[in-house]
C-alpha cells in the first residue's frame, strides 16, 4: 500500500510539471494550431536566467523568478516577431519547422553561454521535508509544484473565458481573417500568445530544475512528456491538457513501479498512439470540428 | 582541345599513382620536427562536461613541447569536437586518417563514439592510446594498435562491490545502472563478484539516459531493502536519485563508479547530498605531478573554466603515450612505437598506477582506489590502490 501512495505522489508531482508544459503548448496551439517544439528549450533558457540571477547577481529566489517571468515573456514575443512573423505564406508545417529551428538555436546558445555542466538550482522549498499522507511523504516542492500548476491552469482558464484579450486570442484561432476584419490586432495578439506561453513554460522550467539539476538537456524529456500529455488531454483544451499531463505522470510512475522500469519512458508514447487511434482530438475535447 | 584534356588526365593519373609510392617510405604524421596527434572530444552537446579531457591533453602537449618536445620533435595536436555523436566521430576519424594524416590518436570520450572509428583506425594501423571509457571493447579481443588505460568497468564494478561487501560490511547490495553498454558492463562486474561470493544483488535497477523522473526507481530500491547501492550512471542521474531517494526516506550507503569521481562537482550539484558517498578513482590527485600540471594549465590555458578530475585525466591518458614516444626515440614509426609501448611495465611516473602493456595484454591499468566524499565535498582517500588480479577473473 505504501508504495502505491508513494507512486501517486510521485506521479502527481512530476505530472504537475508535465501539465505546465502542456498548458504552455496549448496556449500557442489554441491561437495558431502550431505545436511549439521550442517550448522546452524556452523554459530551459528561462531557468538558466533565474539561475544566473541567483548565482551571479545574488538576488533572492522571488526577485529572480519575477525577472525571469518578464524575461521569458519578452523571449516568447521576440521569437514570434523574429522567426514566425517574417515567414511568408506560412503554413502549419512551415511553422513547426521554424519552432524546431528556434529550439536548436536556443539549445546551442545555452550550451555556449552556460556550458554543459549540471548546476544546482536553489529553491525556497525543501526537497526532502514536508508532510505525510499515510506513510508517504509529500515534500514541500512536490506540494507547491502541484498548487502552482493548478493555480496557473485556473488563471489561464479564466483569462481565456472572461478577458477581452483571451476572447480575442480564441477569435484569432477560429478565423484569423475575420478576426482582423473585426478590428482585432491579430499580429499583436499572436505575439502576446507567445509571451504568455513562454511565461507558463518558464514556471515549469523553474520547478523542474531543482529536481532534475539544471543543464541544457534538462527539458528534453519533460517537454516530450508535456506534449504527450497535451495530446492525451486534447490540444485545444486547457484543463484537458493539464489533466493529460497529470495522467502521463501517474501512468509512468505506476508502470515503472509495478511493471517495468525499462519501458517506463516509452509507455507515455504508447498511450499517445492509442489515443490517436481511438480519440484523436484528445480525451477531454468533446467535439472535433473542422473549421471551414 | 582533346589532346590538352588527355594531357591533364595523364598528369593527374601520374600524380595519383606516383605520390603514394613516394610517401610509402615516409611515416604518416611524423617529420624530423613534428608528430601529428589527434583527439576527438565532446566540446558541445550532452556530454560536453567530458570535453575538458581533450583540452587537458592539449595543455599537456604544450607542456611537453615547452620542455623541448620528444626526440627533437614537437607535438602538433588536433582537437576535434564530435558532440558525442558517433556519426561525427566517424567523420573525424576519416579526417584524421585521410586529410590530416595523424601519426597516432589519444584519448577520445565515449564508447559508442570510439566504436564508430575503432575498426578504421586499426585497419589503417593508427595507434590509439587511452580511450576515455572502461569498455571491454578496447581489449577484448586484443587489438594490435589499441592501448587501453582506463580500468575496465567490469573490473572496477567487481572491486567496488567486493569493497562494499567486505570492507563496508554491507549485506544487501543493489545496483543502479544506465541501460546501455556503460551501465551493463558495470552490472556484469558486480554480478560476477556476487556469483563468486555466492550471494545475489538485491535489486538491479536500470535507468534510461533521457529519464528525469526517478521516483519509481528509488522506490524499487527502497522496497528491496538494500543497505548499499552501487551506481553506474551519469552525474545527472546520480544527483537526481540521491535527492529523490532522500525524499522517499531511503538513504543507503551510495557507492559510485569512477566516472563520478569528481567529488567537488558532485557535492555542488547534489547540494551537499554527496557527502559520505564512496567512489572509485583512477587518478591520483595527491600525486606531486598535479602541482606541475596545474601550473601548466595556468600558463597555457588560463581561461579554462573546468580544471577538475576530468581535465587532469586529459594529462593522465596521454602520459603513457608520451612515454612510448620517448622510448621509441628518433626512429619513430608505427611498429617501433607499438614495440616501445609494449616495453612499459609497472610504470608509475604518471597520475595513474602500474601502467603495463605486454604484446598479449593491452589493458594498461587495472587498479582503482576508493575515496569518500568529505563534509565540504573534498575527497578523503580510504584505500590504497586495489588491483584486479588474475585470480578474480
Amino acid at each position: 500500500m505504501s508504495i502505491f501512495l508513494d507512486l501517486v505522489i510521485g506521479g502527481v508531482s512530476v505530472g504537475a510539471c508535465y501539465a505546465l508544459i502542456a498548458l504552455a503548448m496549448v496556449i500557442i496551439y489554441k491561437t495558431t494550431e502550431v505545436p511549439n517544439f521550442a517550448q522546452g528549450e524556452m523554459a530551459m533558457v528561462a531557468a538558466f536566467v533565474a539561475f544566473t540571477m541567483m548565482d551571479d547577481y545574488h538576488l533572492g529566489f522571488w526577485m529572480s523568478a519575477t525577472i525571469t517571468l518578464v524575461f521569458s515573456f519578452l523571449l516568447g514575443c521576440a521569437l514570434e516577431i523574429s522567426f514566425l512573423r517574417p515567414a511568408k505564406d506560412l503554413n502549419i508545417l512551415g511553422a513547426i519547422v521554424i519552432t524546431l529551428g528556434a529550439e536548436m538555436i536556443l539549445y546551442g546558445l545555452a550550451g555556449w553561454k552556460w556550458g554543459a555542466n549540471q548546476n544546482p538550482f536553489p529553491v525556497p522549498f525543501s526537497e526532502y521535508d514536508g508532510f505525510r499522507i499515510g506513510s508517504a511523504l509529500v515534500t514541500e516542492i512536490n506540494f507547491w509544484t502541484f498548487v502552482t500548476s493548478v493555480v496557473i491552469m485556473l488563471l489561464l482558464f479564466l483569462f481565456f473565458r472572461f478577458t477581452k484579450v483571451g476572447v480575442a486570442m480564441k477569435a484569432v484561432q477560429q478565423n484569423m481573417f475575420a478576426a482582423k476584419a473585426m478590428g482585432i490586432p491579430t499580429r499583436r495578439i499572436l505575439t502576446f500568445t507567445w509571451g504568455l506561453s513562454s511565461m507558463t513554460g518558464a514556471v515549469a522550467g523553474m520547478l523542474i530544475a531543482p529536481l532534475a539539476t539544471l543543464d541544457p538537456n534538462m527539458m528534453l524529456d519533460p517537454m516530450l512528456k508535456g506534449f504527450a500529455g497535451a495530446v492525451l488531454g486534447g490540444m485545444t483544451s486547457l484543463p484537458g491538457a493539464a489533466i493529460g499531463g497529470y495522467m502521463i505522470g501517474l501512468i509512468e510512475n505506476f508502470f515503472g513501479g509495478y511493471i517495468s522500469l525499462e519501458f517506463k519512458s516509452v509507455v507515455a508514447f504508447a498511450v499517445i498512439v492509442l489515443i490517436l487511434c481511438f480519440k484523436p482530438s484528445g480525451l477531454f475535447v468533446k467535439h472535433f470540428e473542422r473549421k471551414v | 582541345m582533346k589532346r590538352l584534356l588527355l594531357c591533364v588526365f595523364a598528369i593527374l593519373l601520374c600524380i595519383i599513382v606516383v605520390i603514394p609510392v613516394y610517401s610509402e617510405d615516409k611515416v604518416r604524421g611524423v617529420t624530423d620536427t613534428e608528430i601529428k596527434i589527434g583527439q576527438w572530444g565532446p566540446q558541445t552537446g550532452p556530454a560536453a562536461l567530458w570535453g575538458a579531457v581533450a583540452r587537458g591533453t592539449g595543455v599537456y602537449f604544450d607542456l611537453v613541447n615547452s620542455e623541448g618536445g620528444i626526440a627533437g620533435r614537437k607535438i602538433k595536436y588536433y582537437l576535434r569536437d564530435d558532440g558525442y555523436q558517433p556519426a561525427k566521430t566517424k567523420a573525424i576519424g576519416k579526417e584524421f586518417i585521410d586529410d590530416i594524416g595523424v601519426f597516432t590518436v589519444v584519448g577520445g570520450v565515449g564508447t559508442s563514439t570510439g566504436m564508430a572509428v575503432r575498426d578504421s583506425l586499426m585497419e589503417n594501423e593508427i595507434v590509439w592510446v587511452g580511450p576515455l571509457t572502461g569498455s571491454d571493447n578496447w581489449t577484448e579481443p586484443l587489438q594490435k594498435y589499441l592501448f587501453a588505460i582506463y580500468p575496465k568497468y567490469t573490473d572496477e564494478a567487481y572491486l567496488l562491490t567486493e569493497y562494499t561487501a567486505e570492507k563496508l560490511g554491507k549485506k544487501k547490495i543493489a545496483f543502479f545502472y544506465q541501460n546501455d553498454d556503460y551501465g551493463k558492463e558495470g552490472l556484469k562486474g558486480a554480478q560476477k563478484w556476487a556469483k563468486k561470493a555466492g550471494v545475489k544483488l538485491v535489486a538491479e535497477v536500470p535507468v534510461e539516459v533521457t529519464d528525469t523522473d526517478l521516483k519509481s526507481h528509488a522506490l524499487k530500491m527502497k522496497q528491496s531493502g538494500a543497505d548499499a547501492v552501487i551506481m553506474w550512471v551519469l552525474p545527472k542521474h546520480a544527483a537526481i536519485i540521491l535527492g529523490t531517494s532522500k525524499a522517499a526516506g531511503f538513504q543507503p550507503q551510495w557507492v559510485a563508479c569512477s566516472t563520478l569521481s569528481d567529488s567537488a562537482m558532485m557535492y555542488n550539484i547534489t547540494k551537499g547530498l554527496w557527502e559520505g558517498v564512496i567512489f572509485g578513482n583512477f587518478l591520483d590527485m595527491d600525486n606531486p605531478l598535479i602541482k606541475k600540471y596545474k601550473a601548466a594549465q595556468e600558463k597555457f590555458a588560463p581561461n579554462e573554466k573546468y580544471t577538475g578530475v576530468f581535465f587532469l585525466a586529459g594529462f593522465m591518458f596521454a602520459e603513457p603515450m608520451v612515454e612510448g614516444l620517448k622510448r621509441a626515440g628518433k626512429d619513430l614509426n608505427t611498429q617501433t612505437f607499438v614495440k616501445a609501448l609494449e616495453t612499459i611495465r609497472n610504470w608509475n611516473d604518471w597520475l595513474g598506477h602500474d601502467c603495463t602493456f605486454t604484446p598479449t595484454d593491452h589493458q594498461g591499468m587495472k587498479s582503482i582506489f576508493v575515496s569518500k566524499c568529505g563534509p565540504k565535498g573534498e575527497p578523503v582517500r580510504l584505500s590504497d590502490w586495489i588491483t584486479f588480479t588474475d585470480d578474480k577473473k
